[in-house]
């Protein structure tokens, strides 16, 4: 198990490499490079602090040295791992080690884009956080009722409405749902936009009744500012998860082992929830690590509907700022956190089936 | 035996032939006994029909105009290279429809060359004029000086914006605006049919790219296993695990933002499901006695892999094609939605955009009509891809 997870490790950095190469080669390939910020915020730029800007760009990503260095030294700059303080004299004077990340700097903003992601990256995570065992603890449910009751009514009825959501754009639910259930004139049950509410600095922590009447608190009004968002991010990846649920419960349902327990008498419930849900569990871990990716992704949509500040957000804000260390970062910190969501994803794996190993792999 | 019993005599049966007709022929039977696949093809037929005659269907321009006694053609004057590649395209398809006795192949090679004499044609010799008066014949009409005209069904182009006249922008659907207007006081109707162009060539040319990338790295690590197939599974794993939306913003940030380029962007993008399933057919397949005797009778490479492995490994990619227009249809929506879609182009993620944000006021038609077009689209491709799964292999359908 500890060699497994060990290699698996192993096994991440050169996707780690590639995937910074590919986002690197964007970035070089792109008209006119990376120095090419003409437009800023606002508009044109003064040539005075155009200058500047390519000054401060030409410098610290090495645009006079060819390009193997210049992706060089941009990857030591992004990682946590290199040399630290290069001096001019290589390689006496460097020294490798763990570093502090340095992902540039927001000229929009003018502050360290780390900075703007430890902000953002909790939010996220939040956000799919609480969306994520929703969504299997639905799925697992409907989809093992309906494997039980295949054939039935409510089966192929789900079946089809299924399918029907799976295919509902995310922007079209969130602008209905924004639209008819937090709009003042349809019905204003939910808050239309944000985390929390405008005056959340002075609440409480929990809900109380005070003098002046109920007074929900700040955990409770996050939760209500949270649950279209979280409702708008689960219905599709609901959907496929339930199907898949289904269709691994009903392979089980008719395994030899089953058969067997069934035989010799072990009740229908413990058949159910302890032979057929632990192997019909497998697909579903494998594929939750897979739509990860997705819910990030999703992240960038649902963030700009319900005007949540996570990554997403400030993505998107960024490439219309034409920040461009800002968009690349976004990109770097989204992809880093799929590579772990896979990572975790076959741990997840490899204890739920002991037979995993990297030797039964290639057979 | 009864002594009258006729010689019994068996027809020659072209083995081959009768083997490769029936498995497409029931791959397309059982296709199409599927109802859900049926309505999705008529969708798309539907939205393919829209597509070659927007022109006609939602034009500002009067088709015939009969201003002082001068009769003049309008619309033809406005038609774009697009219009004129596309009727001469679904003209030339139609007439090869009708020549049944002639080889299929032939029939797509001569609208293939029907098509590549046409684009360049097309683009040399149709100048619309740059700028558009749109007021132009609603002022005729206006002052009393038509004598006879003959307008498209839906009298408004797409980007024939009345910003300038309140009582146009915004107002909810009537006689007049069948679905209503937009902020800038565009036709919602009209805009949504110039947008099915967007959806069906983002949807085809995305993914024709996604699959002609995917088979040649799918099928070269299936055949040529071992280095070549470690290669390239780690680079399958560096493009999924970049979160493709993720991706598409950085590409469009840095390139602009172009129809084309978008196309080949997503294609760029999604490329890897196509290469797994290539893959993992063409592993099936390469230990199979009909390669493994091609490969011992000293064929060449190319046969092998053009006439042995592809033609049998490529039913897969039609199933998972048909997702991919879907995905692909989807991409551009999120993207358009954003404001980081084709610039100045109908579509309808763009129009969802008006309702995004605090600037924008939600107002009903403009929520319904186009997010349903594209509920609609992305619903009849994901249908017809379920009936192609279930029918081409009925091991999946439970």
């Amino acid at each position: 198990m500890g060699a497994y997870i060990l290699r698996r490790l192993l096994l991440m950095f050169p996707t780690l490499i590639g995937v910074t190469l590919v986002t690197f080669l964007v970035m070089i390939c792109s008209p006119g490079g990376l120095r090419s910020v003409i437009v800023s915020h606002e508009g044109l730029m003064d040539p005075r602090q155009r200058a500047a800007v390519e000054k401060y760009y030409s410098k610290k990503y090495g645009l006079d040295k060819p390009l193997p260095v210049q992706y060089l030294l941009w990857l030591n700059k992004v990682s946590f791992v290199g040399v630290k303080d290069a001096g001019a004299g290589w390689p006496a004077s460097w020294r490798f080690g763990f570093k502090p990340v340095d992902l540039g700097e927001s000229i929009v903003h003018h502050r360290p884009v780390l900075d703007m992601v430890e902000e953002a990256l909790p939010i996220t995570l939040l956000l799919n956080g609480i969306t994520f065992p929703i969504m299997m603890g639905i799925s697992l449910w409907t989809g093992i009722k309906a494997a039980q009751h295949r054939g039935g009514v409510g089966d192929v009825v789900g079946g089809s409405l299924f399918l029907g959501l799976w295919s509902i754009p995310q922007v079209w639910a969130g602008v209905l749902l924004v639209g008819y259930l937090a709009n003042r004139n349809f019905l204003h049950w939910f808050p239309a936009s944000g985390l929390h509410d405008l005056r959340d600095e002075e609440m409480n922590f929990l809900p109380a009744r005070l003098v002046v009447g109920f007074h929900c608190g700040w955990l409770l009004d996050t939760c209500w500012h949270l649950v279209l968002p979280v409702v708008c991010f689960m219905y599709a990846g609901f959907a496929f998860s339930s199907k898949l649920t289904r269709t691994a419960t009903l392979e089980n349902m008719a395994a030899d082992f089953v058969r067997t327990a069934r035989a010799k008498g072990v009740s229908e419930r413990q058949v159910l929830y302890r032979h057929v849900l632990r192997n019909s569990l497998l697909p579903l871990i494998t594929y939750s690590a897979t739509i990860i990716p997705g819910l990030i992704g999703g992240a960038i949509i649902v963030e700009s509907i319900f005007g949540i500040p996570g990554m997403g957000k400030l993505g998107v804000d960024a490439v219309f700022d034409k920040d461009k260390e800002m968009v690349l970062s976004t990109t770097l910190v989204a992809t880093v956190l799929t590579l772990v969501s896979y990572l975790l994803g076959d741990i997840a794996y490899a204890i739920a089936d002991p037979r995993v190993s990297f030797e039964a792999e290639g057979t | 035996m009864s002594a009258g019993a006729a010689p019994i005599t068996v027809p020659p049966i072209d083995l081959d032939a009768a083997i490769t007709a029936s498995f497409w022929g029931r791959a397309i039977r059982d296709t199409f006994r599927n109802v859900g696949a049926c309505i999705g093809l008529v969708w798309i037929v539907l939205l393919i029909i829209v597509a070659v005659l927007t022109p006609l269907l939602a034009n500002t321009e009067p088709l015939i105009v009969k201003v002082n006694g001068k009769i003049s053609w309008p619309m033809l004057r406005y038609l774009t290279p697009t219009d004129v590649i596309l009727f001469i395209l679904a003209a030339a398809v139609l007439i090869a429809a009708a020549f049944r006795r002639v080889s299929m192949g032939r029939r797509a090679m001569a609208v293939g060359a029907v098509l590549l004499i046409t684009i360049p044609l097309a683009y040399i010799f149709v100048h619309p004029p740059v700028t558009v008066d749109w007021q132009e014949y609603r002022d005729l009409a206006r002052a009393g000086r038509i004598q006879y005209e003959l307008m498209a069904p839906l009298p408004y182009s797409a980007n024939d914006y009345q910003r300038d006249d309140p009582s146009q922008v915004l107002q909810p659907p009537s006689r007049a605006h069948p679905l209503g207007t937009e902020a800038n006081g565009g036709d919602v109707l009209s805009r949504m049919i110039h947008a099915t162009r967007i959806a069906l060539s983002i949807g085809l040319v995305s993914t024709g790219i996604a699959v002609i990338i995917g088979v040649a790295i799918g099928g070269l690590m299936g055949y040529f296993v071992g280095r070549i197939d470690i290669l390239g599974m780690r680079l399958i794993e560096i493009f999924e695990a970049i979160p493709t939306l993720f991706l598409l913003i950085t590409f469009v940030a840095f390139f602009g933002r172009s129809l084309m380029l978008i196309m080949v962007i997503i294609g760029l993008t999604t490329w890897t499901l196509e290469a797994r399933f290539i893959r993992a057919e063409f592993l099936r397949l390469r230990k199979q006695d009909f390669v493994q005797a091609a490969i011992a009778g000293g064929l060449p490479l190319r046969s092998i892999l053009f006439r042995h492995l592809l033609p049998n490994g490529i039913a897969p990619i039609l199933v998972t094609s048909s997702f991919s227009i879907a995905s692909a249809i989807l991409l551009e929506t999120y993207l358009s939605f954003l404001g980081l879609g084709p610039v100045d182009a109908p579509s309808w993620g763009q129009m969802l955009n008006q309702l995004l944000g605090v600037a924008g006021t939600f107002v009903w038609w403009i929520a319904i009509y186009p997010g349903l077009a594209i509920f609609l689209t992305v619903f009849a491709y994901n249908l017809l891809g379920e009936a192609l799964r279930d029918a081409l292999d009925p091991k999946l359908s439970r």
